[in-house]
């Protein structure tokens, strides 16, 4: 219970610093924007080879997004040494790993929620019935971003050249995720069935709960080294 | 409350910036720690504090070894640095209100408010951090430590940064907690002002106990332990 307070009011520190500052949001928003203008003037989808195109072209879009997001993650920790503060009291850590990946989460969310129709409208794309489908697809795959982002981003928050350090250690890691929600959302898009693509989530289900609990579990080693 | 130090050591890397410290602190003391840039007194500061662990020997707290994960422990232990440790964009009710919670202390928003008004901040209880002054962000610690009640009181140079009244708010806290049983360890380099209310002084030079004795009047052994660190020419005056 006490474990769900902390992590409540940590959340809601973050929710409100992002709501006055807007600085996480907007900079991910217009990256996430940008880069779907790029890949629309570089790339032309051909209905036939859309399925094979869209998933890899929307996941490269959310992956550097989403690494723009977790360099600023324990940006307002690193000022005043408010880190420290935490660190200090004897709030449970794994509260402060919980409310950074709900908080992450809470963005990435935000920005595909934009970012999706806006790159079905700009690629010309049919299929939007299938699209709530692959939002879910996609949203366990954010998961799954998430709770190993928000880990690797605590691993490099001493380090002097994080921004560069953490896509190099984050990117080897998120292979799988990579594979799996680019894979499900390709047989879904090829074949219009969810179902056909089961076997991926289960894989994307399984790297979520797998890294959420050794996120969880050792949090408190990695923010205290 | 009573803490012990024995064999404490702290290296960074090839740096050993503390080497084998014993030491003792009683309920009720006031422990002046001095010496020049360098010592070791910040890191003893943050060991104490269980922001850093020893690289050998331990703290114990009550005979509770301080340690990861001792997190009944840290709600005991508070540290005033002035400037830092508040969230520049919350308003300091919303700082005060943020830290009481992940202390599990149940404060109201007017007990909030008294606080902020002790320590002569309740005007600017709804701005931001980020607008004031470095003596008031003192002050605004001081409010923290109020609320937050540590048995263990650690000061990192807090007389820098205090106009005059701000000395006083500090100075009669800190003697209420003595009072109360609390034991507090403060690092500053401003001598003359620490002396007038410490109980004891130990003094560091790299990373070494050089000196630790209970105050007396007069203080030959501090001065002449003490001359060493003042400015070329400058005499001591206590």
């Amino acid at each position: 219970m006490e474990l769900l307070k902390q992590t409540l009011w940590v959340l809601w520190k973050d929710l409100l610093l992002e709501l006055r500052r807007r600085e996480s949001i907007l900079a991910m928003f217009f990256f996430g924007t940008l880069l779907l203008f790029v890949f629309h003037f570089a790339f032309e989808i051909p209905a036939e080879k859309a399925a094979e195109m869209a998933p890899g072209l929307l996941w490269l879009a959310f992956l550097f997004t989403g690494t723009l997001g977790l360099t600023q993650l324990f940006q307002a920790e690193r000022e005043n040494h408010c880190l420290d503060a935490l660190l200090l009291s004897p709030m449970d850590r794994a509260s402060l790993y919980l409310a950074k990946v709900f908080f992450n989460l809470f963005l990435m969310l935000l920005i595909e929620l934009v970012v999706f129709p806006l790159f079905w409208v700009l690629f010309n794309l049919a299929f939007w019935n299938l699209l709530p489908s692959l939002f879910l697809v996609a949203f366990l795959g954010t998961i799954g971003f998430c709770v190993l982002g928000t880990l690797f981003s605590a691993v490099t928050l001493k380090a002097r050249a994080r921004e560069l350090l953490l896509p190099l250690i984050l990117f080897p890691l998120m292979i799988p995720v990579i594979l799996a929600t680019v894979r499900g959302m390709e047989i879904i898009l090829r074949t219009g069935k969810f179902e056909e693509a089961f076997s991926w989530l289960r894989l994307l289900i399984g790297f979520d709960v797998i890294f959420f609990t050794v996120g969880f579990l050792i949090f408190e080693w990695v923010i205290e080294a | 409350m009573r803490v012990v130090i024995r064999n404490l050591s702290k290296s960074y890397g090839l740096l050993w910036a503390l080497k084998k410290i014993d030491l003792d602190f009683q309920s009720g003391e006031c422990v002046a720690l001095l010496g020049p840039n360098g010592a070791g007194k910040t890191t003893l500061l943050k060991l104490l504090s269980a922001l850093l662990y020893p690289t050998t020997g331990e703290i114990t707290l009550d005979d509770q070894r301080l340690h990861q994960g001792s997190s009944a422990l840290r709600s005991a232990i508070g540290l005033l640095a002035p400037g830092e440790h508040f969230y520049e964009g919350l308003t300091l009710k919303e700082n005060l209100r943020f830290f009481n919670s992940l202390y599990s202390r149940v404060k109201s928003p007017q007990e909030i408010e008294q606080t902020l008004d002790t320590v002569g901040l309740r005007n600017w209880s709804n701005d931001y951090v980020s607008s004031l002054s470095s003596g008031m962000k003192c002050r605004l610690a001081i409010a923290k430590c109020l609320l937050l009640e540590p048995k263990l009181l650690l000061l990192d140079e807090p007389y820098g940064v205090l106009d005059g009244n701000g000395v006083d708010l500090l100075e009669a806290y800190l003697m209420r907690l003595r009072q109360h049983g609390g034991i507090v360890v403060m690092a500053t380099h401003h001598v003359s002002r620490i002396l007038t209310i410490c109980s004891r002084a130990i003094i560091l030079r790299r990373g070494s106990l050089i000196f630790d004795e209970p105050r007396q009047e007069p203080w030959e052994s501090f001065q002449r332990t003490f001359a060493e660190f003042l400015p070329r020419g400058e005499k001591w005056n206590s």
